[in-house]
């Protein structure tokens, strides 16, 4: 039962970061390798509007989010998309802002751990198991958020647009689509969804500067075994990595689960690089 | 006399379109083939099939006897069956002497001298004089020609010719139409190609097989394919008639 | 008329003046510090030629260089810690298990288009990093492992000795770049789909050459090892990946002789910003940004050539 119940959690967050990376790489081909430090902002932002400005929690929180989701848009219109030519300097700068992101991290607050505070400090028992609130209110939270993002995408002018970028760029730009303004668009939301994983994980999991590099990792792992661009493919596996994880923690110890992310990885990539809902194959 | 080339019941689907229905076709050895259809009806696919670089649903491909189906693009260029692109890909930051170089590397070369054999070439395509010069500079007239030397430079049996006059002016095409007669001739080679427009191969080949959504509509001598119902009527609304001159 | 030239006789010159140059310094200006310096200087050329001929060549960049580099000290490390045995056997068990890595990783990821390869690299030395961390009983953990010894006790030596084992890589590199292996590198750079057309099993070559730059890689890692005397689980941070990356860039991609440049140029930079302590890597990081958009094709090779090729007409 704990395992059902943390499993969820994990998975949950590992969705918020998997899918908002995934939709950038669907939309604009962009793999953003500082997809990690939105992640890392919005927690570092939620414990410095807190903390250091004294801003009530849910205030601090929406700040955040909107904080990271603008500085995303700035770094996908500064950085990235000059170099979008190339795959491979969007890599390189992506990673290199990434880096810098950590540099100033850590020259601002060093390598400690911070405390975010969380939103819900009291215990729950769920079927027999003790639960943070925090955590439950995380597996809400992103439900909600995903959820959000789905019917965002399905129902509205907007969300269709970006569909039909991802499917086809040239030939949305023929039809008028205005590709620019919705590639910022859809970097605020990924940036956003990254940063409210933080601001949510934040009280629970590590903040520490180099707290981005992992997301980057997992979140690549799952991209690739759910299909590069399929955000129900990355939902999947986002629950399958989350699963996975928890099952091995608990099953075997809690050093092992970052082999899982590799092994699952270079395993998919053998025997169906395209992933489970892949719509293009690697080839 | 066995066939060089045997397609048997080659079908590809993409997704709920198919692309290519069943094709069967043959093609004997010294052959200079022309697959004619006008764009989407499958040519480029079909080539794509045949040469490794995707993978068919099912049928039968057969080179020398021996089954390509499911052979990886590099291992059939070393069974003798080499392509061209419909869009030229020089290897960029390599001079044009390099890009046949490449094409030398291959298994099938069993020359001592790759350089002198890669000059030769060039100056058979009529390139010689731009060796040194880096591939992207050429022009497009150039780069087929450059396209074909690299083909030629693994030493092939079939020469698979992906719309080779495309974008090319009328004397480009006179000349390079010349130029693949000639090498037909000189290296016994059979060749297969593509086209869009009957105008451009009509002299050159001594067969066509017309195609129109992924199926054969028509087979026979180019004259008999002019006038082939069928054929006018693929054209008909797909294409500028003024485009088609039967008696070109 | 010869179309495999080897190192013509100019660069050949000018690579032996500069190594010998670069050997006499510490002499001339006896410093036990600049002959650290340089040590780990020529260490740094070491990781980026090898980088270079599989990135710089192929066009394919490997983001987790530093997992050759790790794995390659760990194993002089554990070699000699461990199991007692003498240093000298580090230098070709290093590159062994190396090379075991490029294949188990480069099999999956080489074969595919796009990003897999980039980030899979990535993603491995990350894990590797954390690795080292949670098997902190095998691995010695933040500390790693300590009192390695040294290979040739005397300082001045053994930096003759990496600074000799630069000048063979780089020349073995440098052959191995201008012969058909080079051709056929560049040529997968250009368009992979043509080399496949040309009969050429891509894949193959792809993994070959990863595996050779991990081999020298692990070998640089090793040489490392038995200069700082200990290795520790930041040699397979990100970081150590992007210096070397940017020494590279700043080298000019694809030259293999331009990285020891970079690497020499960068190594000195770093030290002479050592007052700025904790800022070091972010100038590093802000350096790789600049360059990417202003100097893409790097300083010293495209000085060199233009040099080298000034009154003739392209």
């Amino acid at each position: 039962m704990e395992i059902l119940i943390y499993g969820a959690v994990t998975s949950a967050i590992y969705a918020m970061l998997a899918v908002g990376f995934t939709l950038i790489f669907g939309v604009a081909r962009v793999l953003n390798l500082a997809h990690g430090s939105f992640y890392a902002l919005g927690a570092y932002s939620a414990y410095v509007l807190t903390t250091l400005a004294g801003l009530p929690l849910w205030l601090a929180a929406l700040l955040s989010i909107g904080l990271v989701a603008v500085f995303g848009i700035l770094v996908e219109k500064i950085l990235i998309r000059p170099q979008r030519e190339s795959q491979l300097g969007v890599l390189m700068i992506s990673l290199a802002t990434a880096l810098v992101v950590e540099q100033v991290l850590f020259l601002t607050f060093g390598s400690e751990y911070r405390n975010v505070p969380a939103f819900i400090d009291t215990k729950f028992n769920l079927w027999g198991v003790d639960v943070a609130g925090q955590r439950l209110l995380t597996l809400a939270v992103a439900v909600v958020a995903i959820g959000g993002l789905y019917a965002f995408i399905q129902f509205t002018r907007l969300g269709s647009a970006i569909l039909a970028i991802s499917q086809d760029p040239l030939a949305a730009k023929y039809m008028g689509i205005p590709s620019d303004r919705i590639f910022s668009l859809v970097m605020g939301i990924s940036a956003g969804l990254a940063a409210l994983a933080g601001v949510m994980a934040g009280p629970f999991l590590s903040v520490q500067p180099s707290m981005h590099l992992l997301p980057i990792v997992k979140a690549f792992a799952i991209v690739v075994v759910g299909g590069l661009g399929s955000i129900p493919g990355s939902i999947a596996a986002a629950f399958m990595l989350g699963y996975a994880e928890t099952l091995v923690a608990y099953g075997i110890s809690g050093s092992w689960t970052e082999i899982v992310s590799v092994l699952a990885t270079l395993l998919m990539l053998v025997f169906r690089p395209a992933g489970l809902f892949g719509k293009r194959a690697a080839f | 006399m066995s066939a060089l080339l045997e397609i048997r019941q080659l079908d590809k689907h993409f997704g709920g379109l198919h692309v290519l229905k069943h094709f069967n076709m043959t093609l004997q050895a010294g052959e200079i083939v022309g697959i004619l259809g006008p764009n989407g009806a499958g040519k480029t696919t079909l080539f794509n099939l045949l040469t490794g670089f995707i993978p068919a649903d099912s049928g039968e491909v057969m080179l020398h006897g021996k089954s390509i189906r499911q052979m990886k693009a590099n291992a059939i260029v070393g069974m003798g069956m080499a392509r061209t692109f419909q869009l030229c890909r020089p290897f960029i930051g390599l001079t044009v002497l390099e890009n046949v170089l490449v094409g030398s590397l291959g298994p099938r070369v069993k020359h001592h001298d790759l350089g002198e054999r890669a000059m030769h070439l060039l100056s058979q395509v009529g390139l010689a004089d731009k060796a040194q010069q880096a591939s992207e500079s050429l022009s497009y007239g150039d780069l087929r020609r450059l396209e074909i030397a690299r083909a030629l430079a693994t030493e092939p049996e079939l020469l698979l010719l992906d719309e080779p006059f495309a974008g090319l002016g009328s004397i480009e095409i006179e000349a390079l139409s010349a130029l693949i007669r000639q090498l037909h001739q000189q290296q016994h080679l059979t060749i297969l190609l593509i086209e869009h427009k009957l105008r451009e191969f009509m002299q050159l080949v001594s067969r066509v097989v017309a195609i129109d959504f992924g199926e054969i509509i028509a087979e026979g001598s180019p004259s008999e394919i002019v006038n082939h119902p069928r054929v006018i009527e693929a054209y008909i609304g797909k294409q500028n008639p003024l485009d088609w001159d039967p008696h070109a | 008329m010869k179309t495999f030239k080897g190192l013509d006789a100019v660069s050949s010159w000018a690579g032996l003046a500069a190594l010998v140059l670069l050997a006499v310094m510490p002499v001339v200006f006896t410093s036990n510090y600049l002959v650290g310096v340089l040590t780990v200087a020529a260490i740094y050329g070491i990781w980026s030629v090898s980088w270079d001929f599989m990135s710089g060549l192929t066009g394919r960049e490997n983001f987790g260089h530093s997992l050759f580099i790790g794995v390659g000290a760990y194993a002089a490390g554990f070699l000699n810690v461990q199991f007692g045995l003498g240093p000298w056997w580090s230098l070709p068990v290093s590159m062994l298990v190396a090379m075991v890595f490029a294949l188990v990783l480069g099999f999956p990821t080489l074969r595919l288009k796009g990003p897999y390869f980039a980030l899979a690299m990535l993603s491995s030395a990350v894990i590797m990093q954390r690795l080292m961390l949670i098997f902190w009983e095998y691995t010695g953990g933040e500390e790693g492992i300590q009192d390695i010894t040294p290979l040739i006790a005397n300082h001045l030596h053994y930096y003759w000795f990496v600074l000799a084992v630069l000048g063979i890589v780089t020349l073995l590199l440098s052959w191995l770049a201008k012969s058909r292996w080079g051709l056929i590198l560049r040529a997968i750079r250009g368009d992979e789909a043509t080399c496949l057309a040309a009969g050429l099993p891509i894949t193959h070559y792809k993994i070959l050459s990863l595996v050779i730059s991990a081999a020298f890689a692990g070998l640089g890692g090793a040489l490392y090892a038995h200069y700082q005397l200990q290795v520790s689980p930041q040699l397979f941070a990100v970081v150590t990946s992007i210096t070397v990356i940017t020494m590279v860039y700043v080298g000019g991609m694809g030259s293999i002789y331009g990285p020891v440049g970079g690497a020499l140029l960068l190594t000195v930079m770093t030290e002479g910003l050592r007052d700025f302590g904790e800022w070091r890597l972010m100038v590093y990081s802000m350096l790789l940004i600049f360059i990417l958009f202003f100097l893409p094709n790097g300083i010293i090779a495209p000085v060199w050539h233009k040099w080298r090729h000034k009154g003739q007409q392209p």
